[in-house]
C-alpha cells in the first residue's frame, strides 16, 4: 500500500534505483520491527517515511556517491515540436534541469524539506511528521529554501 | 516572478523515477499477514523451503549460477538470500588480517565483558575482530565494523532458503540486529576469501558501526554476550 511512495521517497534521495530499493526494504522491516514503538494515536504514513527516509540518507552516505536526479525522457523531446505545447509554456526542460540543480544544491535541511512538501506533494504537517520536527520548522525551513531557490535561479528574461 | 512552488510541483512531476520493484516479498508478507510479536523474537524472515547446499570441493567461488532471490542491509552487511551457495574451498584457514595489539585497531574497539579480554586481537582495514579461543580451535569471533564509505568494504552474507534470519532485540540497544541460524551460510569479509560461518549475530549499535558474533552459540548467548559490550 505504502510501497510506491516509500521508494518514490528513497529515490529522490539516493537517485539510484538500487539503493532506493534497499532503502525502502529496509525501512520497512525497520518499521515492522519497531511498530511496537509506533504510537497509534499519530497517522501512520509520516512515520514510516520518516523511517525510509532516514535509511535513504545513510544510504546516499555510505553509497559515497552523489547521484543526479534526471529529467523524464519525454521532457526532451518536446522541444522538437511544431507548436510549444502549453507546459513548454510553463517551464521548458532547461529551467526544469536548472531548478533541478539548484535543489541538488541546497543545503540537506532544506532540500529534504522541499523534496517532501513539493516533490512527494504531502502538506506542512505530514512533512513535519516525516523530518520529525514541529510544523513552524517546516514553514521556516521552506521560505528560506525558496528564498535561496530565487537568488541561485538566473533571472527570467 | 514565476510561481516558484507550482514550478516545483511541476518538477516533481517531471524527475524521472524507475517503476517501483516488487519490494522484498518477505517484507510484503511479515507487514501484511502477521501483527509483531509481542515477544522479543520477532521473526520476519523464516525460510523453509529446502535446498541443498552445493559445495564443492576445489573451487573458486563461482557465482555466476547464483540467483540472488532478495536482499537487505543492516549497517555494513550485506544479506543475499540466494538458491545455492557459491562453491568455496573447504578447509581454507581462517584470514581474519594481522594480529595487532588493542590499541592500535584503526577506532576504539568494545569488548564483550560477558567474555573478558580476547585471545587475539586481528585488524584488517576498517574491520577489527576479536578471537575467543586460538586460530586453530575457534571459540567465538566478535567482528567489529567501522564507518565506511567504500561499497567495497561491505561484508557480504549469502544465506539459502534453510537458513532462518530474524529480526531480534539487543538488551540496552534498539539499534537493528539479525539472528542467522540454522544452515551454515557464506561470509565474505573484505580482504579474505569467502568463507562457511555459522550461527551469526550481527547488530548496529547507535554510533554506526556494526558488530557481529560467530561462533557455537545459541540465541540467548549471543545476545548476552552483545548486551555486554563496552
Amino acid at each position: 500500500m505504502h510501497q510506491g511512495i516509500a521508494f518514490r521517497t528513497a529515490y529522490l534521495v539516493t537517485g539510484s534505483a538500487e539503493d532506493a530499493e534497499e532503502a525502502a526494504t529496509s525501512g520497512f522491516l525497520k518499521a515492522y520491527q519497531a511498530l511496537g514503538r509506533f504510537r497509534r494515536d499519530k497517522p501512520f504514513r509520516p512515520w514510516l517515511l520518516s523511517i525510509v527516509l532516514n535509511e535513504a540518507r545513510n544510504q546516499r552516505r555510505s553509497s559515497g556517491r552523489v547521484r543526479r536526479l534526471e529529467l523524464r525522457a519525454a521532457e526532451e523531446r518536446r522541444s522538437g515540436d511544431a507548436a510549444p505545447s502549453p507546459e513548454a509554456a510553463i517551464l521548458d526542460s532547461e529551467r526544469r534541469g536548472e531548478l533541478l540543480e539548484a535543489v541538488a544544491r541546497l543545503p540537506e535541511q532544506q532540500r529534504l524539506t522541499i523534496l517532501c512538501r513539493f516533490f512527494l506533494d504531502l502538506d506542512e504537517t505530514e512533512t513535519a511528521g516525516v523530518l520529525g520536527v514541529r510544523r513552524g520548522t517546516v514553514k521556516s525551513r521552506l521560505a528560506r529554501g525558496l528564498a535561496r531557490l530565487r537568488e541561485d535561479l538566473p533571472d527570467d528574461a | 516572478m514565476r510561481d516558484l512552488e507550482r514550478d516545483l510541483r511541476e518538477l516533481g512531476l517531471a524527475i524521472a523515477v524507475p517503476p517501483t520493484p516488487d519490494l522484498a516479498a518477505t517484507v510484503r508478507d511479515g507487514l501484511s499477514s502477521r501483527p509483531p510479536a509481542p515477544r522479543r523474537l520477532r521473526p520476519v524472515l523464516v525460510l523453509a523451503i529446502v535446498v541443498a547446499v552445493g559445495v564443492l570441493a576445489g573451487l573458486a567461488v563461482s557465482p555466476a549460477r547464483t540467483a540472488i532471490l532478495r536482499y537487505f542491509g543492516i549497517g555494513a552487511v550485506h544479506v543475499e538470500l540466494v538458491d545455492r551457495l557459491p562453491a568455496v574451498e573447504p578447509g581454507a584457514p581462517l584470514v581474519l588480517g594481522s594480529e595487532i595489539e588493542p590499541a592500535e585497531a584503526p577506532f576504539s574497539i568494545s569488548v564483550p565483558t560477558a567474555l573478558g579480554d580476547p585471545d587475539a586481537v586481528y585488524a584488517s582495514g576498517n574491520v577489527v575482530t576479536l578471537l575467543y579461543g586460538s586460530p586453530d580451535r575457534v571459540r567465538l569471533l566478535v567482528t567489529e565494523m567501522g564507518y565506511s564509505a567504500l561499497p567495497s568494504e561491505v561484508a557480504k552474507k549469502l544465506v539459502v532458503t534453510t537458513t532462518a534470519v530474524r529480526f531480534v532485540e539487543i538488551p540496552g540497544s534498539d539499534g537493528p540486529a539479525l539472528w542467522i541460524e540454522g544452515e551454515p551460510h557464506l561470509l565474505e569479509l573484505p580482504g579474505a576469501p569467502a568463507r562457511l560461518a555459522g550461527n551469526t549475530l550481527v547488530w548496529v549499535p547507535r554510533d554506526g558501526r556494526t558488530f557481529r558474533i560467530e561462533g557455537d552459540v545459541d540465541l540467548d548467548d549471543a545476545l548476552r554476550i552483545a548486551g555486554s559490550m563496552r
